[in-house]
């Protein structure tokens, strides 16, 4: 009785430390990819290449212009991250300054979403994102 | 021809086919949840995602769990409800007047029971009195435990649709809270509760030659609790 008592505690044990691990990585994955495009050394190309191609796209698009010229005037201050939240594909990562809002992509996580303001239960208010 | 002689697929047969036709149906559930999904994703102009990615996502995850749980509902309130309530003239229900759980004698249980019963009808106590309700038991146990599976599955997709639109993801408890909780519990609820009033009451009238579910097509209408 002991012993396949023992093995599924252990079991439920690596299960769930795979499980929080996992969800972990992901949080590390998405908070250093915001943080690095958020970063006020960035430079504009290293940013344009975190985002996400539709919100890409989208950017070019409306600004008529290549993303490089172009993301260095959206305002993005950035600073530490407090916050991270991944559901699915979607993540959400608060930082000081800002609210950037992240997808999965074969390539990683990518920005969807930057220079947000919240609105109450409405969506946020966002400089930079997709369609 | 005896029950005796049949092989282990024929003895089985009502539960060896809808086990398979599960199956079947759970997998075709997949394949077109992931062509659904994909769909979406593409109009929002995000990536497709692997059939692997789907089956093992949230939003997979609640469909299945939502469906789930009413059908453990439907089936605890059932054995639970046909003890006490009954349909004068259907298959489904006891004689009137028989409602309630019924003598020791009527159920074979204790120095009632015979050789063949199951020992737990026969050691009395709470052995006999848990084995008495196991079957409603544990369709209300897995109700419970699939509907708050349905519940952690659905938070973490109204949480993933939560960010997808830009929007502040909800705790657990928050999410208990929400429309999109309920509106999934009711509208599996109400089908349930539909197809069992329906069988209830349908079983009166109506007959399938040859099926236990069913009364004997010469029954009158007003025998009530007979199969054939």
């Amino acid at each position: 009785m002991g012993t396949p008592t023992t093995l599924r505690l252990a079991a439920a044990v690596l299960v769930t430390a795979a499980l929080g691990g996992c969800a972990g990585l992901e949080e590390d994955d998405v908070g250093r990819v915001a943080g690095a495009f958020e970063d006020p050394a960035a430079a504009p190309a290293d940013r344009c290449v975190l985002l996400a191609p539709a919100t890409l796209q989208t950017l070019e698009s409306d600004e008529s212009a290549p993303c490089v010229d172009v993301i260095g005037q959206v305002p993005l201050p950035g600073g530490a991250v407090e916050a991270v939240a991944v559901f699915g594909g979607q993540a959400q990562v608060r930082l000081d300054g800002d609210t950037v809002f992240l997808t999965e992509t074969p390539s990683g996580w990518r920005v969807t979403a930057a220079a947000c303001e919240p609105r109450g239960g409405l969506p946020y208010d966002c400089q930079v994102e997709g369609p | 021809m005896t029950a005796s002689r049949y092989g282990f697929f024929r003895a089985n047969a009502l539960s060896l086919v809808f086990g398979g036709l599960f199956l079947v149906t759970l997998v075709g559930q997949a394949i077109a949840g992931t062509a659904d999904h994909n769909a979406r994703q593409v109009a929002d102009g995000l990536p497709a995602v692997s059939f692997l990615d789907y089956v093992t996502s949230s939003s997979f995850g609640v469909d299945v769990m939502e469906n789930w749980q009413s059908e453990y509902l439907q089936f605890f309130l059932y054995v639970f409800a046909t003890v006490w309530l009954v349909q004068r003239g259907s298959s489904e229900s006891k004689e009137p007047g028989e409602e309630g759980t019924e003598s020791d004698e009527e159920q074979q249980v204790g120095p009632h029971a015979d050789e063949e019963s199951p020992t737990w009808a026969r050691t009395g106590g709470w052995r006999t009195a848990l084995f008495s309700r196991s079957l409603g038991l544990l369709m209300g146990v897995l109700f419970l435990l699939t509907w708050a599976a349905s519940s952690v599955a659905g938070w973490a997709a109204y949480n993933a649709e939560q960010l997808g639109q830009r929007q502040d993801p909800v705790s657990w408890v928050g999410y208990l809270g929400e429309a999109d909780f309920w509106n999934r519990s009711f509208q599996n609820w109400q089908s349930e509760m539909l197809a069992v009033g329906s069988m209830a009451i349908f079983a009166v009238y109506l007959r399938q030659r040859g099926s236990p579910e069913s009364k004997p097509v010469g029954a009158a209408h007003a025998d009530t609790g007979q199969t054939g």
